[in-house]
């Protein structure tokens, strides 16, 4: 049985039922009168039938029946949602529910969803291959927008994932200082090569595994951890370890437990001790750059730190991560040096046309005062309703990235982020996919914003959030 | 009456590549985002394409090229298919990236679960490189056991445990091992040469119940072109099977490019686990690993083992793998790379014979590789004696000639379906000319 690949369409193994499963539920006012389908309506017709079907045939292909764990909405009910098409600040699921996205594809799309300029420059430059394994002038193009838009970035070299991007950052600072220990903060996630799976956010801390099996103790010899924010826990470090630490890597506001800001003076004492102790400061800006400001959390910061990792939003759409930094270090990457990094897609024509355009659009004027504005609204308007309706709640924005928990506030750190209601977040990510408001699936993950995201859409959300506020 | 390929030579020039090479030089390290790709070892001065299409390329001085590297892989139908171009177009309106579950990966999963013998299920990642990262927890997270045995001159991707001995861009480049990667992350990777049977025996007597599998390129492709030996593979799948160890093939190179199931089926060897890239990608970022569904079971969210990524799965890339394994699926696909590519090696040994070279050389599918040396070429050691600085001038020359190879001794080279009986003659007129000179 042949499956036709037009815009989504039958498909194997998906049954195609005419008749839509609908969840029935005793209402209280069916005397109202009823000019438009009212919020009670929309959560009765609510269905995820389709999804249903097409995740039970998902978990016969692939492991948990998707490609990234988070995905599977395992800390949020399961049952996820499948997804048919996205625009703008919308998403459209396989039911036909649609929804008011603040997943981004998880920080891509902060221009939006499948944005026209983006797709017709695609569209153009497609037609002269998509891959070539060899050089081409679009890498030259994005990488000077990358180099002048990123403060410690002087040289990029791009890669196809933040994951790689961190790997390879990794192993140049181990390679530029030849010494071997690296810290990471508790809750912080950079991809899951081996030494990183310590003590990691995102799926990781979603799925509370602590750390994954078949990662040799070898590995994550070398990683040393500490809490966010803690600044004696990295002086200690720095004591203990003497001359064999080759650099800190950290988020620089972290996304990956929930949205969590360094304290001021945090990010100011981490570039003070290790200049001090000639190691290197790396920032995981995979979510942060191109987000928090054009020059991303180093620029919001005014802290500028040896090496940078970048991705999502700078593939705009595709697969595309970067690390780059001083040109003395990244003189090492092969072939300018002996550290071995490489890849066949890397800074393949379409990726670097996707990030070009999304870029450019960045750039313009009011880009970031727009993205500051909506989020500012919409992250404030869900705080006030939920203290309205008696929850212990916090969050907070920066740019185009937001967070709550469901706890008192401050959290500064992984542990403060763990004792959140992460069962109330549940209903509450419940509740809002009902009202059509699509949430990161799990207290663990910042929320994303984009230039797409109207205050009509913001206005919905928090008028969405404060009839579920009040029944969870 | 039409430029002589005298003319050609004498017109022939990589002056907009040199300036494009030298600004790139200060954005990117060595001026490229994959190191084979800064040319090196055929004496620098890489060129820069500005498009492709079938077997062609252009650079950016205008030169066209038959092209034989086919972006390391994923161009097997041929650059820039129609029928790949219109289905992304349409595609993409709907948007290039989800972030969550699409029916598309339901899609493509089927098909490579239904063309690869060993893959029951599979997880869709964004590179080669994350694959075999994946395989190896996986493979390390199922047995409980942390050596790998790998082999000398094969490349898995660059996460630090296999960047020993490793073979591709490490090979050419000479490095020994890379600066960067703690002993402690390669103290658990065995290596052995390819093809030696005692090799591997002797591993598996001094590692007793340590060691979780064993990883190969079936075929080599990572240094240059060589082939297992007849028992080699079937002593693999013996010997994993009686230590209770897993036998993995990585066929990023190899899968749907010597058969439509991959090296397993052509040599009709089953491993537990396989990684797949390049190709499934159909010219987009996408790797794969798959296997045995109670291993694959341990993968998160179904298990423990952790690995992720924000754009695996991506709509856009699914696309393109389906309609690629589509195209690979008609009828004599296989039967045409076999053919064309017996042509162009056999054609390209024959002249060089004539011309009193030492060369040897092989093909299978799609994937062909010559070696600079008298054959036979079983493992990497043989291969290192090769004449690399002679393969140098073959490359120059050849490029010159507009046939663009892989600009390295230790890279295999790749044909497609677009390949023509005029690019393979071509290509052996050219070679026939280069090689007299060199």
């Amino acid at each position: 049985m042949a499956a036709t690949m037009s815009s989504g369409v039958a498909l194997l193994g998906i049954t195609s039922s005419s008749s839509t499963f609908c969840k029935r539920q005793a209402s209280s006012s069916r005397h109202s009168v009823r000019m438009s389908v009212s919020l009670d309506e929309k959560r009765k017709t609510f269905t995820l039938q389709k999804s249903e079907e097409a995740f039970n045939a998902a978990k016969e292909l692939m492991p948990g029946g998707v490609n990234s764990p988070v995905r599977a909405f395992n800390s949020v009910g399961g049952q996820p949602v499948f997804i048919k098409s996205v625009k703008g600040s919308h998403m459209w699921d396989i039911d036909g529910n649609e929804y008011i996205d603040y997943v981004g594809s998880w920080g891509p799309a902060i221009i939006g969803h499948a944005d026209d300029k983006v797709l017709a420059a695609l569209a153009e430059t497609m037609k002269e291959g998509t891959s070539f394994g060899a050089p081409c002038l679009l890498e030259n193009v994005l990488a000077e927008m990358v180099i002048a838009a990123v403060p410690s970035i002087e040289m990029v070299r791009f890669v196809n994932s933040g994951t790689e991007a961190c790997m390879g950052v990794l192993r140049l600072a181990r390679a530029f200082t030849d010494r071997p220990k690296i810290i990471k903060f508790e809750g912080c996630y950079h991809g899951h090569a081996d030494p990183y799976l310590v003590k990691a956010g995102s799926g990781v801390a979603t799925l509370g595994l602590p750390d994954s099996p078949g990662v040799p103790r070898a590995a994550t010899i070398d990683t040393l951890t500490a809490a966010y924010n803690d600044i004696s826990g990295v002086e200690e470090l720095f004591k203990a370890h003497k001359g064999e630490i080759a650099g800190i890597i950290l988020e620089p506001v972290v996304g990956n437990s929930g949205f969590i800001t360094p304290k001021s003076e945090f990010l100011e004492f981490l570039r003070k001790i290790t200049k001090e102790n000639d190691a290197l400061l790396i920032f995981d800006e995979v979510m942060t750059g191109f987000r928090l400001a054009y020059g991303g959390a180093q620029e919001y910061f005014g802290i500028t730190p040896d090496l940078t990792t970048l991705g999502k939003i700078i593939g705009g759409g595709l697969p595309v991560g970067a690390y780059g930094g001083r040109r003395d270090i990244m003189e090492m990457v092969a072939p300018a040096g002996p550290m071995y990094q490489a890849g066949t897609l890397s800074g393949n024509p379409l990726a670097m046309t996707a990030g070009f355009h999304t870029l450019q659009r960045l750039k313009e004027p009011r880009s970031y005062e727009y993205l500051n504005e909506i989020t500012r609204e919409l992250i404030q308007g869900i705080l006030e309703v939920g203290k309205k309706a008696g929850h212990a709640m916090c969050g907070g924005y920066i740019g185009g990235m937001f967070g709550f928990f469901f706890r008192e506030g401050p959290v500064h750190n992984f542990a403060d982020a763990k004792k959140s209601d992460t069962a109330k977040f549940g209903r509450f990510f419940r509740g809002m996919l009902e009202e059509g408001v699509y949430l990161a699936p799990s207290q663990f993950e910042a929320g994303f914003t984009s230039l797409a995201h109207t205050t009509d859409d913001i206005q919905r959300t928090v008028a969405a959030a404060e009839k579920v506020l009040k029944r969870i």
